[in-house]
C-alpha cells in the first residue's frame, strides 16, 4: 500500500526565533526523501513534531489524507511513524530485549520470536541480553531501528544518522535503508552531509533559517548546488597548502602506557608518536576507542609518568594542565559546556579560566575585571564570535561560536601546540569552515596540532600525518597523502591494511 | 557454659523485629529513587506515620483503620513532595529536608495530646506454633502480619523491578526521564506513583515503630531510622535483597550493644551505640563493590528534575 505523508503550512514560534516558518512538504513510499539543512535550520524542530514531542504553533499533518493529531510520542507510534533520533532514546542500563519491549503490549516470547526474525532479515547481529551501555553507537542505532521495525511503520524517520557511525556502518545502514524503501517503508533522512543525500536519496528538500527553500530530484543537483542553497552563498572549499615540513620535533610520546579502573574507560596499550613544528597529526577513531583517555592525558587531566611525554626538550608527563600551558601547550576538549567552558558563566569569566597565573587579570587576589573584558573583546573580534555581549552567559552560546571562543581563548596565548578533540563535533558547515580555516593558519605559523578527531574528512583535510586508535592502540603514523577514508574505515574497524 | 538455644532464638526474634521498619521505609525509598526521585523526607514520612497511626488508634479503636490511616498519612505528606518535586519542579533535595522538618515538627504538635497513653495490643499470627520447634519456631511464628509483610517485601520489590512491565517502567523512567517520555511514557505520573508509594511505605513503618515495636508514642520516636533507611537505600546501591542483609546487621548491631552495655563491656557506650552506623555502611560498601553492577542498577536521572519543554 501506498504511503503518503504530508505537511502543511508548518509554523512552530519559539521565544525570540522562529523554528519553522510556514512549512509544506509532501512524501510519497517508495523513495527515501533527504531534509537537508544546517544547525539551526528547522530540521529537528519538523521531525519533532513529526514524532509527536512538540505541537506546532499552526499547520497540520495529514497521513494518506486523514488529519494526524500528533499530542505526544505515543500517538506517532500509534499512526505507524517511527523515528530514530540523533541522541539515542535507549535506557543505558536496561538490556537491549527490555529496551525494545518497554513500548509493547505483546507477551515476551512474542515479541523475541519478532525480533529475532527482523534481526535475520536485516543481517543484524545483537546480543539481546546484554546492557544497552556496552554496545557500539553502530549497534544502539540497530537497536533504535528494531524498536521501529517492531510496530511495522509506514514512515521512518532518521534524524542525523551517521553522525556516530564508522564508514562501514554508514553504509550498511544505507543498504538496510535501501531494503526498507523497496518494501514499502516511506524514508524521511535529515541531515546536513551533502555527499550522504547524493549517494541514498532520490528527492530532497532544503531548509535554511527555519524556512523551506526548495524541493528536488536529487538527479538534478549536485554537491555544490546543494551546498548554495542549504548555506545561502557559495562556500568557499578549504584546502591546506602543502608546508615543507620541519624535522624540528615539538612534543614526543614515548611508552604511554594508561590502566584504567573505571570498567568503562579504555586501557591505553604502549603509545608512541612525535610532532615537529608546524605539522598537525590526526588521530582518527571510533568514539570510546581510547581518544577521551588520549586527551586527557596529553592535556594532563591524567597525569602519566614524568618521561612518557617529552615537550620541547622538557618530560612534562607529571604536570597538571594549568603547568602544561606556561610550556606553552593549549587544549580545546571535546565537550565544549562540560569541560571547555563553564555554562553558568560569563563569556568574560570565561576566558580567564584558562589564564590563572597572570597577572594582568588577577592582582593580589583580586579580579581585575576590565582587563579581563578586554581581552574577552579581543579574542571576539579576532575569532569572529558572533555577539557583542561579552556579559552573556556561555551557555547560550551556539555551538558554533563557543567553539570560535574557545579556540580563541588557546591561541590568543600564541601556544606552541594546540590539542584539539573533536573540534567541530556538531557544528554547522560556516563554523566548521571557520575552525579548520583557523587550524590551518596555525600550521602555516609554524605551530602544531595534535587533532583527535572522529570526522574522517576533517582528518584528511588538516593532517599531515595520520594514525588511528582502535581498542586504546595506536596504528603505524602514515602520511596523509598515503591515506583514503577506506583505510581509514577498515583501521578504526579494527582490521589492517598493507 | 551452655548457651541457652532459646535465648538466642529471642535475640535473633528482637533483630529481626528491629529490622522492619527499617526494610519498610528503604524498599519504599527504593522504589521512589529507582524512578529517579530523590526523597530525603523519609524520617518525616515515618514520624507521621508512627502519629497518625496511634492517634487513629486511639481515637477509633480498630487497629485496621489505624495501620491504612497510617499508610494514608505517609500518602497525603509524599503528595506535597510529589506536587512540589514534580510538578512545580523544585529541588529535590531542599524539598525532602523541608519535608521531614515539617513531619517532625507536626507530628510533635499533634502528639502532644497522646503522650503517656498506653497502645493496645496488636494480634500475632501463628501463636499456636510458637512451642512447637525449638529455636526455630519463635523466629518463624507469633509475629504481627507487619512483620511478616516486611520480610516478603524485599523478595517482592527485586521480582517487582526486574520480571514486571511496570517495574521495567520505573527503572526506564529512572534511567533516562527524557527517553521514557519520547517513547510514550507518561515519566510523571511514574513519578508521582512511585513517591506516593515510598510514602506509604514510610507510613507503614512509622506505624509499626508506634503501634507494634514500642506501643507508644514519645516524640521523635523514629530516632533517626528514616536516615538509616535512606542511607540503607544507597549503600545497597538500589539493590532490595541487599537492604535485607544491612537492614538486619544494622538491627542486629543495635541490640546487641544494648546487651553489651548491660553486660557491662569496658568500651565507651558512645563507641558501642556509632557502631551499628559504622559496621553496616562499611559492609554495603564492600559487598557492592563491583563498579558494573553499580552503574547498572543506579538510577541515573537520581534527584534530577524533568520537565518537558514545548
Amino acid at each position: 500500500m501506498n504511503t503518503n505523508l504530508k505537511i502543511s503550512n508548518v509554523t512552530k514560534i519559539y521565544p525570540g526565533c522562529v523554528a519553522n516558518d510556514n512549512v509544506s512538504l509532501e512524501f510519497n513510499s517508495g523513495k527515501i526523501y533527504a531534509l537537508l539543512g544546517e544547525n539551526g535550520a528547522g530540521k529537528s524542530t519538523l521531525v519533532k513534531i513529526l514524532s509527536g514531542v512538540i505541537k506546532p504553533n499552526e499547520g497540520e499533518i495529514f497521513l494518506n489524507k486523514n488529519i494526524l493529531k500528533l499530542n505526544s510520542p505515543l500517538d506517532a507510534k500509534k499512526n505507524d511513524i517511527g523515528m530514530v533520533f540523533q541522541h539515542f532514546n535507549l535506557f543505558e542500563t536496561l538490556s537491549v530485549f527490555e529496551n525494545l519491549i518497554i513500548d509493547s503490549n505483546e507477551t515476551k516470547e512474542v515479541l523475541r520470536e519478532k525480533i529475532d526474525s527482523i534481526m535475520k532479515k536485516y543481517n543484524f547481529l545483537i546480543n539481546l541480553d546484554v546492557p544497552v551501555l556496552n554496545l557500539s553507537a553502530g549497534q544502539k542505532q540497530k537497536v533504535e531501528i528494531i524498536r521501529c521495525l517492531i510496530r511495522n511503520p509506514k514512515v521512518l524517520i532518521m534524524d542525523e544518522p551517521t553522525s556516530v557511525l564508522t564508514e562501514q556502518e554508514t553504509s550498511e545502514l544505507f543498504l538496510s535503508l535501501k531494503k526498507f524503501s523497496e518494501e514499502g517503508i516511506l524514508i524521511i533522512y535529515i541531515t546536513h552531509k551533502l555527499k550522504e543525500v547524493m549517494q541514498l536519496c532520490d528527492e530532497v528538500a532544503v531548509m535554511r533559517k527555519g524556512k523551506l527553500v526548495s524541493v528536488s530530484e536529487i538527479k538534478s543537483e549536485n554537491i555544490e548546488s546543494l551546498a548554495k542553497k542549504m548555506v545561502g552563498q557559495n562556500l568557499k572549499t578549504i584546502k591546506k597548502k602543502k608546508l615543507e615540513t620541519s624535522a624540528d620535533q615539538l612534543i614526543k610520546i614515548t611508552n604511554l602506557n594508561f590502566i584504567s579502573e573505571d570498567p568503562f574507560e579504555t586501557n591505553l596499550n604502549n603509545i608512541n608518536f612525535s610532532v615537529n613544528r608546524g605539522e598537525c597529526l590526526g588521530i582518527a577513531g571510533i568514539s570510546g576507542n581510547g581518544q577521551s583517555e588520549l586527551f586527557q592525558i596529553l592535556s594532563g587531566e591524567i597525569i602519566s609518568d614524568k618521561s612518557s611525554i617529552e615537550f620541547n626538550k622538557n618530560y612534562i608527563g607529571d604536570l597538571n594542565p594549568q603547568e602544561r600551558r606556561e610550556y606553552l601547550m593549549a587544549f580545546s576538549p571535546e565537550d565544549r559546556l562540560e569541560q571547555a567552558a563553564i555554562p553558568q558563566m560569563k563569556i568574560f569569566e570565561n576566558v580567564a579560566l584558562n589564564n590563572f597565573k597572570s597577572s594582568n587579570f588577577f592582582n593580589n587576589g583580586l579580579i581585575n575585571e576590565s582587563k579581563i573584558k578586554e581581552h574577552a573583546k579581543k579574542i571576539i573580534s579576532d575569532f569572529n564570535v558572533n555577539t557583542d555581549n561579552i556579559e552573556l552567559k556561555s551557555q547560550f552560546l551556539s555551538g558554533g561560536n563557543l567553539q570560535k571562543l574557545i579556540i580563541g581563548r588557546e591561541l590568543i596565548t600564541s601556544p606552541d601546540l594546540l590539542i584539539c578533540f573533536n573540534p567541530t563535533w556538531g557544528l554547522d558547515v560556516g563554523a566548521i569552515n571557520y575552525i579548520h580555516e583557523t587550524l590551518i593558519k596555525i600550521n602555516e605559523q609554524n605551530k602544531s596540532i595534535i587533532l583527535i578527531s572522529t570526522d574522517t574528512d576533517e582528518l584528511l583535510k588538516l593532517s599531515d600525518k595520520i594514525s588511528v586508535i582502535h581498542k586504546g592502540e595506536l596504528s603505524k603514523i602514515m602520511s596523509a597523502e598515503e591515506v583514503t577514508s577506506e583505510k581509514l574505515g577498515v583501521l578504526m574497524g579494527g582490521g589492517e591494511i598493507d | 557454659m551452655m548457651i541457652d538455644i532459646n535465648f538466642v532464638g529471642l535475640i535473633i526474634t528482637s533483630i529481626m523485629a528491629s529490622a522492619v521498619p527499617l526494610i519498610l521505609a528503604s524498599c519504599g525509598e527504593l522504589i521512589t529513587e529507582r524512578s529517579g526521585v530523590l526523597n530525603l523526607g523519609v524520617e518525616g514520612m515515618m514520624i507521621i506515620g508512627a502519629i497518625s497511626g496511634f492517634a487513629l488508634m486511639t481515637v477509633t479503636g480498630s487497629l485496621f483503620i489505624a495501620v491504612i490511616g497510617a499508610m494514608l498519612a505517609g500518602i497525603l505528606i509524599s503528595t506535597i513532595f510529589a506536587f512540589l518535586t514534580q510538578t512545580l519542579i523544585t529541588n529535590h533535595v531542599a524539598t525532602g529536608l523541608a519535608l521531614t522538618i515539617f513531619g517532625i515538627g507536626i507530628s510533635a504538635m499533634i502528639g502532644k495530646n497522646f503522650v503517656g497513653i498506653p497502645g493496645k495490643e496488636f494480634p500475632v499470627l501463628f501463636e499456636s506454633l510458637k512451642e512447637t520447634i525449638p529455636f526455630l519456631s519463635p523466629i518463624l511464628f507469633g509475629h504481627s502480619i507487619v512483620f511478616y509483610f516486611a520480610f516478603a517485601l524485599p523478595f517482592i520489590t527485586n521480582y517487582f523491578l526486574k520480571k514486571t512491565k511496570i517495574g521495567l517502567i520505573i527503572r526506564a523512567v529512572g534511567d533516562s526521564p527524557v527517553s521514557a517520555s519520547n517513547q510514550g511514557i507518561n515519566v510523571k505520573l511514574v513519578r508521582y506513583s512511585c513517591i506516593l508509594y515510598g510514602g506509604a511505605m514510610c507510613g507503614l513503618a512509622g506505624a509499626y515503630l508506634s503501634m507494634i515495636y514500642t506501643p507508644q508514642w514519645i516524640e521523635n520516636m523514629t530516632g533517626g531510622r528514616g536516615w538509616i533507611a535512606l542511607a540503607l537505600v544507597v549503600f545497597s546501591t538500589w539493590n532490595p535483597i541487599k537492604i535485607l542483609i544491612g537492614a538486619m546487621i544494622f538491627g542486629g548491631l543495635t541490640i546487641i550493644q544494648f546487651h553489651m552495655q548491660a553486660v557491662g563491656v569496658r568500651i565507651p557506650v558512645q563507641f558501642l551505640t556509632a557502631l551499628p552506623y559504622i559496621v553496616t555502611i562499611v559492609v554495603l560498601v564492600v559487598i557492592s563493590r563491583d563498579s558494573r553492577k553499580i552503574r547498572l542498577s543506579t538510577p541515573s536521572s537520581l534527584g534530577k528534575s524533568f520537565y518537558k519543554d514545548n
